[in-house]
């Protein structure tokens, strides 16, 4: 009894932050809830028609979630393994090398992701970015080419944006658990002649494993989510439909169009398939762990 | 905000929120006006810069006339949408506030609004308004919005570019052409017509101009016309200026209106459509342009003058106002004589009341009397149904234009597939 009565200051809390917004956001998500809707303040059940609806677009599954599946394991593998080589740089530097060079990656996490899109933005832009420019002074380009209309290359300097935002973060907390792997097992492995690839894959790796999930999870979280990114990009709030995301996608849908019970139909879905993956990944960790 | 943050700073923003809906509640309305002799007013911010002594004016005249006093409130654009939204569905919506264009028949629909038509009628300015802006603000054949005060998209163009390469101002779709060409000529780094393919109030003209319709309402249905032989002719020639001509630009395609503006500032531009509200901006942004452009109405297609989109504002009164005699009077005081007539001047805007906007037809500045007779003798209102944001939002116009700008899509396919996509969301199917 004691241990409940401890938390329960902090669940009454969570509950009425937490549980509840969602508990609404469910039964918003049984409702065909516009306008009309909040101004009388009637419910108006229509039981899962919403789910039904949203699994019928064809452009869900054609467009919206290739996209955005696609996206975000490429994003979580590019954070993941450019944090991890950026941590193992700082861990070898010394103190006054690595202070600089960590506050310069400082820089690129403390940035908001909305200038952070406007900068990549700008640097792609067809008529006077950086990176046209440089191409066409160079010869490898003769007209100025919009990056932003087709999909592969939008999704390249979403790709580009989102790593350098995401990066910093992976490497910190992957650093703070270099540092922790004790150095008499590194040594004893070099003594044992392992190379410096080895000694990473199976004395370091192995040490991270739980570093790893935590900042997997969390990447995968964020960049299935990943909304300001592609809406601020030049066609990307919906007139290039290649490039739709999820994020997107339920924005002008549901939000777009004052269909707040569509909306939270599919925040109620999004959430299901996070805790899905976050349960399986979860599991896979604890299951090796175990053995 | 940093990546760690996100989830702690959404939670903190909940509690906010959670925190802003509870005082709201508690407050019971603060914002009606309830017999105590104030009226509530929302005003969106910027339109005017001199708007804190506009009203101070008005404070005092309303005060005099009426002996109730005014509270006015400032509200930005970017979050009034969601503003009125809120306040709708807590019953805090103010007495009478300025309901962009687009908004008013929306709000009108969810039942927030007063319709005005005896109010217009004893007043007797019925006749006296701007059609366009009457258009928008009408929903379900009643009035919720009074005209307050818009701006007209017309043909801008570079003086100095169009006098180099020998053309003059265009009157008719051929002449546009050949313009085009001839300064693509002369300037081939400079792009001769921009073309920007996510703003849609830049197509519409076109379409009108050869005799074809957005969308058309019969009965209960909307019809969007956008598929129609003559939509498609005026679809087909302005994209045609950048897919055949080449007289645009690869950027372009996903332009906005915001954009064109830039590059129009930066002399990269010869002609444009754009907002009788922008050439302070442009003067702003580059003082070399100043008097270095000037305007022409958006020719029809053999001539005359296609109907452009007016963008303005609305002073509608919310449902919620207890005294409704009181709130018209401040918005007849708004919108008809005097002040309408003074914000109209401040802001660079014009008035919506047409006998007010006799001495500026009269003016001889290229930059006004071009756009006031695109206003007076062209303007046109986007489908007034209260779905057209769903159309908005879901960029269907845009996503035409990108999809012919980019090459992905003919103008037969893609105007087929935006009309049938308009149609859907207007009637509220999809």
């Amino acid at each position: 009894m004691r241990p409940w009565l401890l938390l329960a200051p902090a669940l009454a809390v969570l509950a009425v932050l937490l549980l509840w917004p969602l508990v609404r956001v469910f039964l918003f998500s049984l409702q065909d809830y516009g306008l009309r809707e909040i101004t009388t303040g009637e419910p108006n059940w229509i039981g899962l028609e919403n789910f039904r609806e949203i699994l019928a677009t064809p452009e869900l599954w054609t467009v919206v979630l290739p996209n955005t599946v696609g996206f975000a394991v490429l994003s979580v593998v590019g954070t993941v393994a450019f944090g991890t080589a950026v941590a193992v740089l700082l861990a070898s530097l010394g103190t006054f090398w690595r202070t600089v060079t960590s506050s310069a990656i400082m820089a690129a996490w403390a940035m908001p992701a909305v200038t952070g899109t406007y900068v990549w933005v700008w640097i792609f832009d067809a008529d006077r970015g950086v990176f046209n420019d440089v191409l066409m002074s160079l010869g490898l380009l003769d007209d100025p080419t919009n990056w932003f209309t087709n999909r592969w290359t939008f999704y390249a300097i979403v790709l580009l944006n989102v790593i350098h935002h995401g990066f910093p973060f992976v490497a910190v907390t992957v650093l703070a658990g270099l540092l922790g792997v004790p150095k008499e097992m590194l040594e004893a492995a070099e003594m044992d002649g392992a190379g410096s690839f080895r000694r990473f894959f199976s004395i370091v790796v192995p040490q991270l494993r739980q570093v790893f999930a935590v900042v997997i999870i969390l990447s995968t979280i964020w960049d299935f989510k990943v909304f300001a990114q592609v809406y601020l990009m030049p066609g990307g709030a919906g007139s290039n439909r290649s490039v739709l995301n999820l994020g997107v996608w339920s924005y002008v849908e549901s939000f777009g169009q004052n269909r707040y019970g569509f909306g939270s139909a599919i925040a109620v879905l999004l959430t299901v398939l996070l805790l899905v993956i976050t349960a399986v990944y979860v599991r896979t960790v604890l299951a090796e762990e175990e053995r | 905000m940093t990546r760690a943050m996100r989830r702690p700073v959404a939670a903190a923003t909940g509690a906010l929120l959670l925190a802003a809906t509870t005082a709201a509640c508690g407050g019971g309305g603060g914002g009606d006006s309830e017999g105590d002799g104030t009226l509530s007013v929302w005003i969106m911010q910027g339109t005017n810069p001199d708007a804190e002594d506009f009203f101070a004016d008005v404070s005092t005249a309303f005060e005099e006339e009426t002996g109730a006093t005014l509270d006015v409130e400032f509200v930005e654009w970017g979050d009034a949408h969601d503003r009125f939204v809120t306040s709708i569905a807590g019953g805090t919506t103010p007495d009478v506030a300025e309901t962009g264009t687009t908004w008013t028949p929306e709000f009108a629909d969810a039942g927030a609004l007063a319709p005005l038509d005896e109010y217009v009628d004893a007043a007797g300015v019925s006749d006296d308004l701007v059609e366009g802006l009457v258009d928008a603000g009408t929903y379900d054949e009643q009035l919720y919005g009074m005209p307050w005060y818009a701006g007209v998209r017309s043909l801008v163009y570079n003086t100095e570019l169009f006098e180099q390469a020998g053309v003059e101002p265009p009157t008719t779709w051929a002449e546009i052409e050949d313009a085009a060409a001839a300064l693509k000529k002369e300037f081939p780094d400079k792009i001769a017509v921009a073309v920007p393919g996510d703003a849609e109030f830049t197509v519409y003209p076109w379409v009108w101009g050869a005799g074809g319709e957005v969308a058309t309402l019969d009965g209960d249905t909307w019809t969007s016309g956008l598929d129609s032989p003559e939509a498609q002719e005026g679809i087909g020639f302005w994209t045609g200026l950048a897919t055949e001509g080449g007289y645009s630009s690869a950027g372009a395609t996903t332009w906005r209106e915001t954009d064109v503006l830039d590059s129009f500032a930066a002399g990269d531009v010869g002609m444009a459509v754009m907002g009788s509200w922008t050439p302070g901006a442009i003067v702003e942004a580059n003082a070399d342009m100043e008097g270095k452009f000037a305007a022409v109405p958006i020719p029809g297609q053999d001539g005359g003058i296609a109907p452009s989109v007016l963008g303005g504002s609305h002073l509608s009164v919310f449902e919620t106002a207890d005294d409704k005699d009181l709130a018209w009077t401040f918005v007849e005081m708004m919108t008809t004589g005097e002040f309408a007539q003074q914000w109209a001047e401040q802001s660079g805007y014009f008035p919506g009341q047409v006998s007010l906007l006799d001495e500026t037809l009269e003016s001889t500045d290229p930059l006004v009397a071009p756009f006031a007779e695109q206003f007076v003798d062209g303007g046109a209102s986007v489908p007034a149904a209260p779905t057209y944001g769903s159309v908005q939002a879901k960029a269907t116009t845009s996503t035409m234009m990108q999809s012919i700008l980019s090459g992905d899509s003919d103008v037969a396919g893609a105007s087929t597939a935006a009309a049938e996509e308009m149609t859907g969301l207007l009637n509220g199917s999809e």
